[in-house]
């Protein structure tokens, strides 16, 4: 079994069990014979509420315990709009009723540890899960201190406000405190990071809270990349509705910071170069949330490489990892395609426990970003698997055209909400407000 | 082909037959559910849009396909602004499954109780 790629043994028995379940009963676990099973979801974002949803859904006699330990949970996508003065934070927050509600147990406690041969989760307060298949979707952690001078102290100065909560709170109330003619600067990190075109979409949005605002401010992006998501179509933005507010310099150009001071808002680039700040916005390099680590699934990268078939780890069987956390190149990590990848998960779990054939997999992405008010650019993929890998389908998706009429700007503006709003009753089943 | 492999690993004959009968089908009933589950994440679970978006959840089989279709036009149809960099990802038969699979759900769920 050692050698073929595109079948794990799960699936194996799954295809060879659905067709004929008397032959094989024997050898086959009692869980593939259709009784109910317990499953774990570690994680209540885009991801772990989808894969929740979708495995109570599809039979609702499997147990399914959610561990999150937020009562409310609240998006990275759409808190850039906060910046912007045209979202309220509370519009990003989503609860968990729904998911009670379809019979999903909630266990608002952090998850502290995976025993994947005992096949255990234990909680912060002690309390012990058994799973037979387990779920992770632990986003991201912060690499403290990857970048010099940036640790979790630095952060309450120079806040990095890529997880929704006290440190976009703390970025708006800097931003809003900040005095007219002041210098924003972002660090923008080296690929993967969680969400590549949202460093730009916040760019974009606190340009426009300084254009209504604070007009004589300026705009640093200092980038440790030569090229970004949707590029050409956020460079025209700015310059359409900014003009000369923002700077973009690329790494070529001595755009990758490498150290931080925190306490003077000072960040130094790779030649030397001090660039001092008003409002100081770390994008730090990240990595999967902790809890993979603590599961064995995390690789030498610091993410979690997965069976593209079916998103079960490729270290640790019976533990499948969507969203930011897995390493799913090309596939970008967006709230977008945590949901997608957690339904391919969901329908493995599903097929698995029924001993049904592993279903045909199928992703897409779409991504939204507002520049200003009315102007919104996107981009979209499909993904297959292809020669044991993940891939793009030739000749699909791409980005918003360049050139586009105002009209056209506008809808994906209001498609951009509209999504927002769908992926959020999709997910939690909630309605945003 | 993985399934001569594991099917010999396996030492089976008769799993083989089965499982190579298996791929050769059509696609099942779950492979199109995994295939309509991204489209959820614009229109809504189950193609039941809460707005903003059209909901595609029971509208006829040939209207969704022949509109699906018309998304991979050279001149897409006016207003068009994703759907054609998407299904250009997808078979004819595979819109027409799509097409099939959200032509069979309710508009509305049978057990909605008007709660918003």
């Amino acid at each position: 079994m050692s050698t073929h790629t595109k079948f794990s043994r799960r699936q194996t028995l799954g295809l060879l069990g659905g067709a004929s379940a008397g032959l094989f009963s024997l050898s086959m676990p009692a869980i593939a014979q259709g009784q109910a099973g317990r499953v774990v979801v570690v994680g209540g974002g885009f991801g772990g509420a989808t894969a929740a949803k979708y495995i109570k859904r599809g039979n609702p006699k499997l147990q399914v315990t959610l561990v999150e330990p937020a009562k409310r949970f609240y998006t990275c996508p759409f808190t850039n709009l906060h910046f912007g003065g045209l979202r309220t934070f509370e519009q990003q927050g989503h609860g968990y009723d729904e998911l009670r509600a379809l019979g999903v147990q909630v266990v608002h406690e952090l998850a502290k540890d995976v025993d994947n041969k005992k096949k255990t989760v234990t909680l912060a307060g002690g309390r012990t899960l058994n799973y037979d298949k387990l779920v992770l979707s632990p986003g991201i952690d912060i690499r403290w201190g990857a970048l010099a001078g940036y640790d979790e102290a630095a952060s309450q100065l120079a806040p990095h406000a890529w997880q929704a909560g006290p440190q976009t709170h703390l970025l708006k109330k800097q931003l809003d405190s900040m005095a007219d003619g002041g210098l924003f600067i972002l660090s923008a990190p080296a690929n993967p990071f969680r969400c590549p075109p949202g460093p730009y979409e916040r760019i974009s949005m606190v340009a426009h809270y300084f254009k209504t605002k604070k007009p004589k401010s300026k705009i640093l992006v200092l980038d440790a990349k030569d090229a970004f998501s949707k590029q050409g179509l956020f460079q025209d933005g700015w310059k359409k509705f900014y003009g000369e507010m923002v700077e973009w310099v690329p790494l070529a150009k001595d755009g990758k910071v490498v150290k931080v001071d925190a306490k003077n808002l000072e960040v130094e680039t790779e030649f030397g170069k001090k660039h001092k700040a008003a409002v100081l916005n770390i994008v730090p390099p990240q990595k999967a949330g902790a809890i993979a680590d603590r599961a064995g699934v995390t690789d030498s990268s610091g993410w979690v490489p997965i069976k593209p078939q079916t998103f079960e780890s490729a270290q640790v069987a019976d533990i499948y990892v969507v969203g930011d956390a897995t390493a799913a190149a090309p596939m970008p990590k967006s709230g977008f395609v945590a949901n997608a990848q957690a339904k391919v998960a969901a329908a493995n779990i599903l097929a698995s426990f029924s001993g049904k054939p592993a279903p045909q997999p199928a992703w897409l992405n779409t991504c939204y970003s507002l520049i200003a008010p009315d102007y919104g650019i996107s981009v979209a993929n499909v993904y297959a698997v292809t020669d044991g890998k993940l891939a793009e389908i030739k000749d699909t998706g791409g980005v918003s055209p360049r050139q586009a009429s105002d009209d056209f700007r506008k809808l994906e503006a209001q498609y951009g909400v509209a999504w927002y709003n769908a992926i959020a009753q999709d997910s939690w089943g909630t309605r945003a407000g | 082909m993985p399934f001569f492999r594991f099917s010999v690993q396996a030492g089976i004959g008769l799993g083989l037959m089965l499982a190579a009968a298996t791929a050769a089908q059509a696609q099942s009933p779950e492979d199109i559910a995994v295939l309509a589950g991204p489209c959820a994440n614009c229109h809504g679970t189950d193609g039941r849009s809460p707005g903003g978006i059209p909901s595609i959840a029971g509208r006829p089989a040939n209207v969704l396909s022949a509109q699906l279709k018309a998304y991979k036009a050279e001149t897409p149809p006016p207003g068009t602004t994703i759907m054609n960099r998407l299904v250009k990802g997808y078979s004819d038969a595979q819109l027409d499954a799509l097409a099939q699979h959200f032509a069979q759900i309710k508009p509305t769920p049978a057990a909605a109780k008007g709660k918003k």
